[in-house]
């Protein structure tokens, strides 16, 4: 467990847009994605996804279908909005930004 | 989109919370299968997975947030749990409910009628520029022009605005197949209508050559009189129609928004002044109504003080006509209704007002025993950390469906109003519309708001206030009010008595003067009497012979109708005031200053009059036949002038001289023959002159005048067809107007009065009957809730009548501190009403007397009705229960 590590506050939702935007997916396939991703390393509660989800449904960036999965259950299956692309594009933007700083004040200390 | 969605999550909760859930479901049932999968038990893995996946509830309330609009979803939790509260009390639900909507209902009323004629702008563009001028005199405070001063005030204007004058008279109307009818009708400046800034809806205005004598024969028709008399149909322009008995060519017809009623919406034909040069010379006759579109730039204040200038300037030019008069220049918006009826108005409001402020006391007292019965439930919540505004919520929650409800109550109520506003105007045949829109229910609604937040805040800060110690103690009885509630239902009391008052006193008043005023036959007799109006149009009656001739045929013609016991006519019924003023003085006495001496009002009447109207004379003789043109003049006086001018002396054989008004040379002289009782006007505007003048009709032929029948064995009313026949008989262009009993002219002139008595009177009853239900509903719960001492007193001796005569004390003192504190404003409310109706003898001591005893004995009734209860106090048991 000690190897695992907590999110930055807000990066959950520039993590869940990156995700989407290779297509889209139900919450918890999102979850699956993630967990794969980063290799099984985060730490948090899988449902805290789901209030970030509805905001970013609120806010137009993402949208969301009542589809049927292959194995025939009824699931939501959230996808990105233009809007969605481009705050993605912006928090990635600024996460680069971020951690370069970081690294060029960490490296020359 | 963001907002719409909200609103749907808001409306589809339901719907989002199965989402929610299912979705969240079907996330932990994934999960548990894969558990399931690496081999862990069922019931284990569905354990796991909701430990992975957090607190499902808190995350489910994390979710709601993010969606927003918690607040909103919480008051809409509200507004349910509310009603379903109100639904589970009828009773309160249902009174709360009625006291709101006929106290909103009523103030809501009030304020459509306010709205309709005061607050609605004229239909004119830019209608703050107009302005009205008026030439005020001794007699009249708001008089008129001759065409001699609208001319010469025409030609000093240029810079200051345009000028436009105009004359409301009646005409006969008569198309060929149908009788002639009267019809109002104004004589116009060729430019009013440009001036008001309309232009004719079909046809064209007058041209300006129109307006000169000999070209004047075309008539512009209002919307209402070209739907009602020609079928609406557009072929009318360019037809002949026979006004007064001569042909005019209609050239237009107005737009409909001209029906203003407030403003020459109620004339029908309008025509080009047309002055001939004798008219135009003319200094004397002041019919003309003068109005002004103020030039831009030209401030109010510049314009009034030329007008008043320009006015001095004619009272030094022409010291006999005009030495007493000045002019001024008001905003058209502000003289659009008789002078009194804006205070009239906003005293209806106001009294509206009042019966809400009870309707919210009322309210106010039912909350917060409401409240208090629940006090026990409050104080759990409290003691179980419910914030306050968790607690006062629910309460403005309830009060704002009350508020709403209670609206809709009043738009219903207010709209009842508006069409029996409607009914009784259009009964008696007048043209007054009052608008009834978004402002009347925007009102309502305010109203209840107000009131909501006002009276369901004032319970709920009672419940924050709750000592929780003493309430959980206290048991299941609820409070019982501390020395603070019972103050304050103290002071609910004394403010509904003081209004009460109010509002009794001013519809007394308005019952009395009115019942007074519809009754006064003062100095004449009203019994069998029918009066009618004929006009004869100056065409084809130009001279006093041909004027005389008429009026002898007529007066024969009705004589020998079978029924008929006496006739006669005159220039003015008794009932009304007389309009034709003139100056006067007497022979042998120092001459007043030309233009400075006294006025009388003087009435042309036949021989027959005094007979035929049942005036007594009471000194000397009546008219006879022998008074003609020919003969020397002669006058009759009314008692108050023969007395005022001559004290103890004998006025018969005394001269007087009329003034014409225009100089010094041409005078009048006639001898005093006769003295005959004073009469007086019966309807409620005011006659500021004292002084009476009767001349025989032969000696001054009047084109307008009144017939006057008085039969015998026959009702009135049935002779109408058989006069008016023998009128047409003359002339068939010769409609009569307002032929009927004069008992009915004299109701249908006061109608106007009676819809503000019916206003009033309605309002009254109303307060009147939520205070007595106030007073009834506190006794009553003060009687509930002194039940254990009562039945300690009884134990103790204390007799029945003790005890009622305790409660019954504790009511009617506090009715009688109001009624007493309501005098105040009830002699305010009395002047107003006497303002608005000098004429009127409101014998307001007898009135303010009547009221109070009538609020007492309402108020012991009130306060009688729960005191009996007292006699079924069971002792025994009521402390039992203690």
């Amino acid at each position: 467990m000690a190897d695992k590590s907590e999110l930055f506050p807000g990066t959950l939702d520039m993590l869940i847009l990156r995700v989407l935007s290779r297509g889209e997916l139900h919450g918890w396939g999102i979850t699956n994605k993630l967990e794969q991703l980063s290799k099984s390393a985060l730490q948090v509660d899988e449902g805290s996804l789901y209030p970030s989800l509805y905001r970013m449904e609120d806010k137009g960036w993402i949208e969301a279908e009542w589809r049927m999965t292959e194995n025939n259950r009824r699931a939501k299956y959230y996808s990105l909005t233009r809007a969605g692309r481009k705050q993605l594009e912006h928090e990635q933007a600024l996460w680069d930004r971020m951690s370069a700083i970081i690294a060029l004040v960490t490296q020359s200390v | 989109m963001n907002l719409l969605r909200r609103l749907r999550h808001l409306f589809r909760r339901r719907q989002t919370e199965a989402d929610m859930a299912e979705e969240m479901r079907f996330h932990l049932e994934q999960r548990a299968a894969d558990f399931t999968a690496e081999g862990l038990p069922s019931a284990d893995a569905r354990f796991a997975a909701q430990r992975k996946f957090g607190n499902v509830a808190s995350i489910q309330e994390q979710a709601r947030a993010a969606r927003g609009w918690r607040g909103l979803e919480n008051f809409v939790l509200d507004l349910r749990l509310g009603v379903r509260a109100l639904v589970k009390s009828p009773g309160f639900s249902l009174l709360a409910l009625i006291t709101l909507g006929l106290g909103i209902g009523a103030n809501t009323a009030m304020f459509s009628l306010f709205n309709g004629t005061l607050l609605k702008p004229l239909p004119y563009p830019d209608s703050a520029q107009l302005v009205r001028v008026y030439r005020a005199t001794a007699q009249n405070r708001d008089g008129h022009f001759s065409p001699a001063d609208l001319l010469a005030f025409q030609r000093a204007m240029p810079g200051h605005g345009e000028v436009s004058a105009y004359a409301i008279a009646s005409a006969s109307l008569a198309e060929p197949g149908h009788p002639a009818e009267f019809t109002v009708a104004a004589r116009c400046s060729a430019n009013l209508f440009s001036l008001l800034g309309l232009r004719p809806q079909l046809g064209r205005e007058f041209r300006p050559e129109e307006d000169t004598p000999g070209r004047g024969r075309v008539v512009l028709l209002s919307q209402r009189a070209w739907i009602n008399r020609f079928g609406g149909k557009p072929d009318i322009i360019g037809r002949s129609v026979r006004i007064d008995g001569e042909p005019h060519e209609v050239i237009g017809v107005l737009p409909e928004t001209f029906n203003d009623w407030r403003h020459l919406g109620t004339v029908d034909i309008f025509r080009p002044l047309a002055f001939t040069p004798e008219q135009a010379a003319d200094r004397t006759g002041t019919y003309l109504r003068i109005l002004v579109r103020r030039a831009t730039g030209q401030s109010p204040a510049e314009l009034a003080s030329f007008v008043a200038n320009f006015g001095a300037r004619l009272a030094a030019g022409y010291p006999a006509v005009n030495a007493e008069s000045s002019w001024r220049a008001d905003s058209l918006r502000d003289r659009i209704l008789p002078t009194a009826a804006p205070a009239m108005i906003g005293m209806m409001v106001a009294l509206s007002g009042l019966v809400l402020l009870i309707a919210c006391s009322n309210l106010a007292n039912l909350l917060l025993a409401r409240t208090m019965a629940r006090a026990r439930e409050f104080a759990v919540r409290a003691a179980l950390g419910a914030s306050r505004t968790q607690l006062l919520r629910p309460l403005l929650a309830e009060a704002l469906l009350l508020a709403l409800a209670g609206g809709a109550c009043a738009v219903v109520l207010a709209s009842w109003f508006h069409d029996f506003l409607a009914m009784r105007f259009r009964d008696n045949g007048d043209q007054v519309v009052i608008a009834f829109g978004w402002p009347v229910l925007a009102w309502a609604f305010a109203a209840s708001l107000v009131t909501a937040v006002a009276f369901g805040l004032a319970p709920g800060l009672f419940a924050l206030r709750l000592d929780l110690n003493q309430t959980l103690k206290s048991g299941g009885h609820g409070a019982t009010g501390g020395p603070g509630h019972r103050r304050f239902r103290q002071f609910l009391i004394v403010g509904q008595f003081t209004v009460a008052m109010i509002l009794l006193a001013a519809a007394g008043v308005y019952i009395r003067g009115l019942h007074e005023l519809n009754n006064r036959r003062s100095g004449w007799e009203s019994d069998n009497l029918i009066t009618g109006t004929v006009l004869l149009p100056a065409g084809q009656y130009a001279d006093a012979e041909k004027i005389s001739a008429f009026h002898r045929l007529t007066l024969e013609r009705l004589a020998a109708l079978p029924g008929v016991a006496s006739v006669s006519i005159s220039s003015f019924t008794p009932f009304f005031n007389w309009t034709d003023v003139r100056k006067f003085f007497v022979e042998g006495r120092d001459r007043p200053q030309p233009g400075h001496e006294p006025a009388a009002a003087v009435n042309c009447v036949s021989p027959q009059y005094f007979d035929a109207v049942g005036t007594r004379v009471l000194a000397g003789r009546a008219f006879r036949e022998r008074d003609n043109a020919a003969s020397t003049k002669v006058y009759i006086l009314s008692e108050t002038t023969a007395r005022t001018l001559f004290g103890g002396e004998n006025p018969i054989g005394r001269r007087l001289a009329q003034t014409n008004g225009a100089g010094s040379d041409d005078l009048r002289w006639g001898e005093v023959v006769g003295v005959v009782r004073d009469v007086e006007s019966s309807t409620s505007d005011a006659n500021p002159v004292r002084f009476h003048l009767y001349q025989p009709m032969a000696q001054e032929p009047r084109r307008q005048f009144e017939i006057s029948v008085r039969t015998a064995g026959v009702a009135p009313a049935s002779l109408a067809d058989s006069i008016r026949a023998a009128v047409a008989s003359l002339d068939p262009d010769l409609p009569v107007r307002q032929l009927q009993p004069a008992d009915l002219t004299i109701e249908r002139a006061n109608s106007g009065t009676a819809v503000g008595r019916d206003i009033i009177s309605g309002m009254a009853v109303l307060g009147l009957a939520l205070a007595s239900l106030g007073i009834y509903g506190i006794i009553a719960r003060t009687m509930a809730q002194r039940t254990g001492e009562f039945a300690i007193r009884l134990a103790l001796g204390a007799t029945l009548g003790n005890i009622t005569r305790i409660v019954l004390t504790s009511g009617v003192k506090l009715a009688c501190l109001g009624s007493v504190l309501g005098l105040l404003g009830a002699v305010g409310a009395v002047r107003v009403v006497a303002a608005g109706n000098p004429n009127m003898r409101m014998n307001s001591t007898a009135v303010l007397i009547g009221s109070t005893l009538l609020l007492v004995a309402v108020a012991l009734l009130a306060c009688w009705l729960p005191a009996r209860r007292a006699g079924r106090i069971d002792a025994v048991n009521a402390l039992r229960a203690e």
